[in-house]
């Protein structure tokens, strides 16, 4: 197909700027009705609703949708050959604009999207979704059955103090370069990085059931990282300081003390080179909410998706030990493992008022004292399990990708509250305590898994000791969460997270926290890394 | 399809915006359909149009400044060069900074083609029916993804370099599960051209894996096992392999190319004499550009000659610093092969395992560039040279260093897809001693 079939030549060169809507127009702060959908939003969606209407389709959505994302760091490594270090700033500011049309026609969901947000366009791209969904009916398992959702013409913005995007960027660099500047010197660091990253997404969504929904979400993620070198021995090790991604303003940078922390993270890391090695075997584990959050991910939170359950990640990310006929008594922890799915609490990076459904999101328990209750579901999968809403679970990561289900925030009910850290390593003979994610893996359903970390400290005879090296603990999941025997009370509780959870063809990456408190797992295998 | 004219006036339109002494204009678009199927029948597709322009401006004492936009309006393009230089203005300089590259040859490359630009559900559903028709009389269930894209990309700068390169590329894959999940097999195609994927291969190849797993499969431990990889596991380790022959990473003690006490392997014999790695953006069965991020025309050139550490990829900083030509970072990976089909590999093995595909691949070691993994949709066990029972899954930590120094035969290369890498030409091998950590219950 020729690139005029596709998009009018002035329309791809954009010859005037009356020609486009202007993302800014759209998505600007309105001045005297904050909790109703910007009118150019709407007039535009309805295009698309009429449109598809008139096509035969008996379900439509529309998604406009503007995204901004800010890096800007510094990379300190030496220059070649010399102890001279260079001193590499990096600034990048990313917008992406454009709408995705999804629609059902002959039963069967059909989708498309352009950068090109015109009236004429969506006709367009509207008349093409459901040309994709007639065709695809040739080849149909069942029709697609929406669970009931309400209807909800609102507004909505994530909380946050201070806007990151309105902090100079001046102000950033100096920041970034202090922190980065002091974790580089000792000469052994070979490398140092000092990373501020700021994302937005402006989300507008209507619905052929009536709903009108606007939406801003705000996250940043720092990151300081240092890599020492042992050119004799042949080795390195890195050290990072992971604070916790989040839902939040500038505010939360602050928090995060980038300056103070620095100076430990070089020790760390030059620590972490002079690490003896571990001796691998049967171990007791204190793991601390900055690593066990990935390990909740990947063995619960993929685990309880039901689409893959179902099958239909089967090709790609695989499917699930936990298949439908577990649901409500398979017994996947301790007593102490209460899990919920939460897109509601405040800070989580999947924490939003609606879902991509248009459905009001909600907290579910996923494991309760140990049994398996819920999946994670969507509105064309909810009857597949004898539900009859959705969870709120639908997402897409771009204006141009098909929305599904993906993970809400998965987070760990904390202990008793006179569980402490220092109480969980008392009761440990000999074994690991483990800071920061590192390396990670698990089969395509989710039994076994195998991960590294980002800190290792030996525990020997109920007390925390000098750091050890080239860990990695192998287990499987229900084996691992049945281990359990003591979580930390609700003041260690801590959510950590990632912008990077892949899944789904084309792959489409999602944002997603993990909340829990340190806990203690007994006699888990434990690797050494060569 | 964004043609060069057009490409040519929107780099020129931003550049003529720019106050500052250097900018870099990089645009991209891309058109493509798609379809993806489970339980057999179709479940999503869509067919969508994505567009980019990245502006890149430095100024007169390197401090640089970058901008991502993805309208193409007069307006958007001011606005974007403006943020580029605002951001360049406040940011710090760059000691890495070099000048601008002037004019440069870029290869001419042939992998467009107009049938897989122009296909839509006319020309996938077919395959996709070839699919589940084969599931349904293997009473299997098919899940898979058949795709295609055209794809357009050019560059320009203030110093005069110019390049636009159109592209198109494709995939087709299909896991087959037999009745209960109890077993699994896959296969794929991928090409240039829809014109080479054939459904109905696909199906019959993941269906007669899926099929030989039905019965009860046999349990093997775990342990150092001679293994027969096929290529979509070979591409994988191979794309990890590739991604390690940076000079920095290597001089600063950082890969499995570093010496200890300083220096890199370049110039030693590290691998068997049949063991050849390279680049070669003219093999026409890849998606492969005519440059790539350092804007050097991407060339022929070998990582790894005859078992030798030939070339490291200097970037045009590192390069000065050395007193060495710069290269291109490897545009696309080419293991060589030898003349023998996977049945003859197979024929070769006394006792090991044939491994369809690896997943969820993650580093452990960056020295030893040690890996962990697991294998997926179809283990079987070998016996004098035949293929006997279905196995189950393992996890594996092992280096692609260790398995190219362990590797006894190779086959004839082909275009392959892994789960982590992308896509590469590459022979399935024979490599003795593959290290399977633990058994996974998966199927």
């Amino acid at each position: 197909m020729t690139f005029q079939q596709n998009c009018s030549r002035r329309g791809f060169l954009g010859a005037s700027a009356g020609a486009l809507v202007a993302a800014e127009r759209l998505f600007g702060e309105p001045a005297d009705a904050p909790k109703k959908p910007n009118p150019d939003l709407e007039r535009l969606g309805g295009v698309a609703l009429a449109e598809a209407k008139k096509a035969g389709a008996t379900y439509a959505d529309i998604r406009i949708n503007r995204y901004r994302n800010q890096f800007s760091g510094y990379r300190l490594s030496p220059e070649r050959g010399g102890t001279k270090t260079d001193e590499v700033p990096f600034v990048t500011d990313q917008a992406s604009f454009g709408f995705g049309v999804r629609v059902i026609a002959a039963g069967q969901w059909g989708f498309a999207a352009s950068p090109l947000v015109t009236a004429e366009e969506i006709a367009r791209i509207t008349r093409e979704a459901v040309v994709v969904a007639k065709a695809n009916a040739a080849v149909q398992a069942s029709p697609v059955q929406l669970a009931p959702t309400k209807k909800y013409v609102d507004r909505w913005t994530s909380a946050y103090q201070k806007d990151p995007f309105g902090v100079p960027v001046e102000e950033k660099l100096e920041l970034i370069h202090g922190a980065t500047v002091s974790m580089k010197k000792d000469p052994k660091i070979m490398m140092a990085l000092g990373f501020l990253g700021f994302r937005a997404e402006d989300k507008y969504l209507a619905t052929s059931e009536g709903s009108s929904i606007q939406q801003y979400i705000v996250q940043v993620y720092p990151l300081l990282m240092a890599n020492a070198v042992d050119m004799q021995k042949g080795i390195s090790r890195s050290r990072s300081y992971q604070t916790p991604p989040v839902t939040a303003g500038w505010e939360a940078i602050t928090k995060a003390n980038l300056g103070e922390n620095a100076p430990r993270i070089r020790e760390e890391a030059l620590e972490h080179l002079a690490a003896p090695p571990v001796t691998p075997g049967k171990k007791d584990l204190v793991l601390l909410p900055s690593h066990l959050w990935l390990t909740i991910h990947e063995s619960l939170g993929h685990s309880t998706e039901l689409d893959r359950a179902l099958g239909y990640e089967a090709n790609f990310a695989g499917t699930s030990f936990m298949t439908t006929e577990k649901m409500g008594k398979y017994k996947v922890g301790s007593e102490l493992i209460t899990v919920y799915g939460d897109r509601t609490i405040a800070g989580g990076l999947a924490s939003v008022k609606y879902d991509d459904d248009g459905v009001l999101t909600t907290k579910f328990p996923i494991v309760e004292k140990g049994i398996f209750k819920h999946y994670q579901t969507i509105r064309d999968q909810a009857h597949l399990v004898g539900e009859t809403e959705s969870r709120g679970c639908c997402y897409a990561d771009s204006w141009s990708s098909v929305p599904f289900q993906r993970m809400p925030n998965v987070w760990l009910e904390a202990g008793p509250r006179e569980v402490t850290p220092d109480s969980l390593i008392a009761g440990v003979d000999d074994g690991i305590l483990i800071e920061g994610d590192g390396s990670f893996s698990i089969d395509q359903q989710r039994y076994n898994f195998q991960f590294g970390g980002d800190a290792f400290w030996q525990i020997k005879g109920g007390k925390k000791a000098g750091m050890i090296s080239r860990v990695a603990y192998q287990a499987k999941t229900s084996e691992f969460w049945n281990s359990c025997d003591g979580i930390a009370g609700p003041a260690y509780w801590q959510q950590f997270g990632s912008f990077n959870d892949g899944k789904g063809e084309p792959e489409q990456i999602n944002a997603v926290s993990h909340g829990c408190s340190p806990a203690r797992f007994r006699q888990v295998n434990v690797l050494l890394t060569d | 399809m964004l043609s060069q004219k057009d490409a040519k006036n929107l780099i020129d339109q931003a550049i003529g915006y720019s106050k500052l002494p250097q900018c870099q204009v990089d645009v991209s678009w891309t058109e493509d359909a798609f379809i993806r199927y489970a339980n057999n029948g179709i479940t999503t597709s869509g067919y969508r149009i994505t567009q980019q322009i990245s502006i890149g401006s430095v100024t007169e004492d390197k401090r640089q400044g970058n901008a991502v936009v993805t309208e193409f309006s007069e307006d958007a393009l001011k606005r974007g060069v403006q943020q580029a230089e605002d951001l360049a203005r406040i940011s710090r300089p760059n000691p890495e900074d070099m000048p601008a590259l002037g004019p440069q040859k870029y290869l001419t490359l042939s992998n467009y083609d107009n049938y897989t630009a122009a296909a839509r559900g006319d020309a996938m559903i077919p395959h996709v029916k070839a699919v589940i028709e084969g599931a349904k009389s293997g009473k299997l269930t098919a899940a898979g993804f058949i795709q295609r894209s055209a794809n357009a990309v050019a560059v320009g700068n203030k110093a005069g370099l110019f390049g636009h390169h159109t592209y198109t590329d494709c995939s087709l894959t299909n896991t087959m599960r037999t009745d209960g999940g109890k077993s699994s097999g896959w296969a794929s195609q991928t090409s240039v051209t829809l014109k080479d994927v054939n459904g109905e291969a696909v199906a019959r190849i993941s269906a007669e894996k899926a099929a030989r797993g039905a019965g009860r499969k046999r349990s093997l431990e775990p342990g150092k096992y001679t293994v027969i990889l096929e290529a979509a596991g070979v591409s994988d380790l191979v794309g990890f392999l590739a991604g390690d022959f940076g000079a920095r990473g290597a001089e600063q003690g950082q890969t499995f190319l570093s010496k200890k006490g300083g220096g890199t392997h370049v110039g030693e014999k590290m691998f068997p004499d049949y063991i050849t790695l390279r680049s070669d953006p003219l093999d026409t069965k890849l998606a492969t550009t005519p440059w790539g991020p350092s804007l050097m025309p991407n060339q022929r050139i070998s990582w790894i000659e005859k078992g030798v550490v030939k070339n490291l990829y200097y970037d045009r900083y590192w390069a000065l610093k050395a007193g060495k030509e710069p290269t291109p970072a490897p545009g696309n990976v080419v293991l060589d092969g030898q003349a023998h089909t996977v049945e003859e590999l197979i024929a070769s093995v006394d006792r090991g395992l044939l491994i369809t595909r690896l997943y969820y691949i993650r580093s452990l070691q960056p020295q030893t560039l040690q890996l962990t993994g697991l294998t997926r949709d179809g283990v079987f066990l070998v016996e004098k040279g035949q293929v006997t029972d279905a196995v189950n899954n393992f996890r594996w930590n092992e280096s692609p260093v260790r398995v190219l120094q362990n590797t006894k035969m190779l086959g004839r290369p082909g275009r392959a897809q892994g789960s982590e890498t992308g896509s590469s030409i590459v022979p399935a091998i024979v490599v003795a001693d593959f290290n399977l950590a633990s058994v996974s219950d998966a199927v």
